[in-house]
């Protein structure tokens, strides 16, 4: 077994969280603006939340992980349109480039909230702790919207080119 | 001793180019999604026939030929769908929020579960009216299903479930315009706006007989 200490090297390189390689990072360099969550129909067991997160800092990160009270389970989410099939998939993570920002929005990147513990009204707010590849997290309370107000509120066209 | 040092220094470069390609390689950036030719769609549905069917209602069977006169809409989809069909079937009742109340009269909007096994026909009646009073919700048996969605070139797929047995199913987005007439007149691609569907179904309900 001559490549046996390589491999062990490799793997240990592989596990390495990345941001420990960048500099340190404040938590105040992430901020999270109109995160909402959608009001889904009686009896709906999953939902999703949406936001958008911008990194002022000078080093990419990753949102990990996210939990909320209301759902059994919190995954990450994306969307691939595969010649108009929806593929849903779960992602290891989100990335928000240094310097840029990273919407989480319908059809694209979103929270998954599964197996919903009480029935979400408009106007309630569901609390979601987001936790980022730095070890920081961040505590929000996100609004419960129905999709037909979130829809009046952005009032631009959905993703996708016009046709005509 | 020294060609291990080399092949441990060849190993951390090559870890490192790695770990490079995985913060920055973006498999799916936003842009890859919203450039997906709206149109695309699986080869064994190049050209849908659309055509009647008979699916089931929380109040019975519901056959498309009872609507003709009517410009109908399907969306394929299913209740455990987290995103894209809720944002789609609002989609749909913006725009039929938008036509007047007689022009609404002349319009019916399905919602044709893909997922039959978990959307009753009971289930989706208290799913659909969420978005819209007027959305009517439609399952059937797994064969009936495919037959309706193999003739409007609709797909899906259900995924392997996890552990606690739940499972997402992959599906086509589009809404397919049927005429008054029955003929399946357009389908609209995913993420089609209120705006483009409602401009669809006046397109095709103005037409007064007289003008033909």
């Amino acid at each position: 077994m001559r490549l046996h200490p390589a491999l062990i090297i490799l793997a240990a390189a592989l596990t390495l969280p990345l941001p420990t390689l960048g500099s340190e990072t404040s938590e105040t360099d992430l901020t999270i603006a109109g995160a909402y969550v959608r009001m889904v129909p009686p009896g709906t067991p999953n939902s999703a939340a949406f936001m958008t997160i911008s990194n002022r800092g000078s080093s990419d990160r990753k949102l990990i992980q996210a939990a909320s009270p209301v759902a059994r389970k919190v995954e990450l989410h994306t969307h691939l349109n595969d010649q108009g099939m929806m593929r849903m998939r779960q992602v290891a993570d989100i990335e928000i480039k240094a310097g840029a920002q990273t919407e989480l929005k319908p059809g694209g990147y979103h929270v998954m909230l599964l197996d919903l513990q009480q029935p979400l009204q408009e106007g309630d707010s569901v609390a979601l702790t987001l936790r980022f590849d730095d070890g920081s997290t961040k505590e929000i309370d996100a609004a419960v919207r129905k999709p037909q107000t979130e829809m009046k509120a952005q009032d631009t066209p959905a993703q996708g080119a016009m046709k005509h | 001793m020294k060609t291990r040092l080399l092949l441990i220094a060849l190993i951390v470069v090559l870890s490192s180019a790695l770990i490079f390609l995985i913060a920055f390689w973006e498999p799916l950036p936003p842009a890859t999604i919203a450039a997906a030719p709206p149109h695309a769609r699986p080869a064994t549905a190049a050209k849908p026939a659309g055509g009647d069917f008979t699916l089931h209602g929380a109040q019975g069977p519901v056959s498309l030929a009872d609507y003709r006169g009517k410009v109908v809409l399907l969306y394929f989809g299913y209740t455990y769908c987290p995103d894209v069909c809720p944002t789609s079937l609002a989609l749909i009742a913006q725009a039929l929020s938008g036509l007047a109340a007689t022009e609404q009269q002349q319009v019916q909007a399905f919602f044709i579960s893909v997922d039959p096994r978990r959307d009753s026909a009971e289930r989706l009646q208290e799913y659909a009216p969420f978005f819209h009073p007027t959305l009517i919700g439609l399952s059937g048996t797994p064969q009936e299903i495919a037959r309706v969605a193999a003739q409007y070139g609709a797909s899906y797929q259900a995924q392997p479930p996890n552990a606690q047995e739940q499972y997402s199913v992959d599906h086509s987005s589009a809404t397919y315009l049927i005429d008054t007439q029955g003929k399946l007149a357009l389908t609209l691609p995913h993420a089609s706006t209120s705006a483009q569907l409602l401009a669809a179904i006046r397109e095709h309900l103005a037409a007064p007989v007289a003008a033909r």
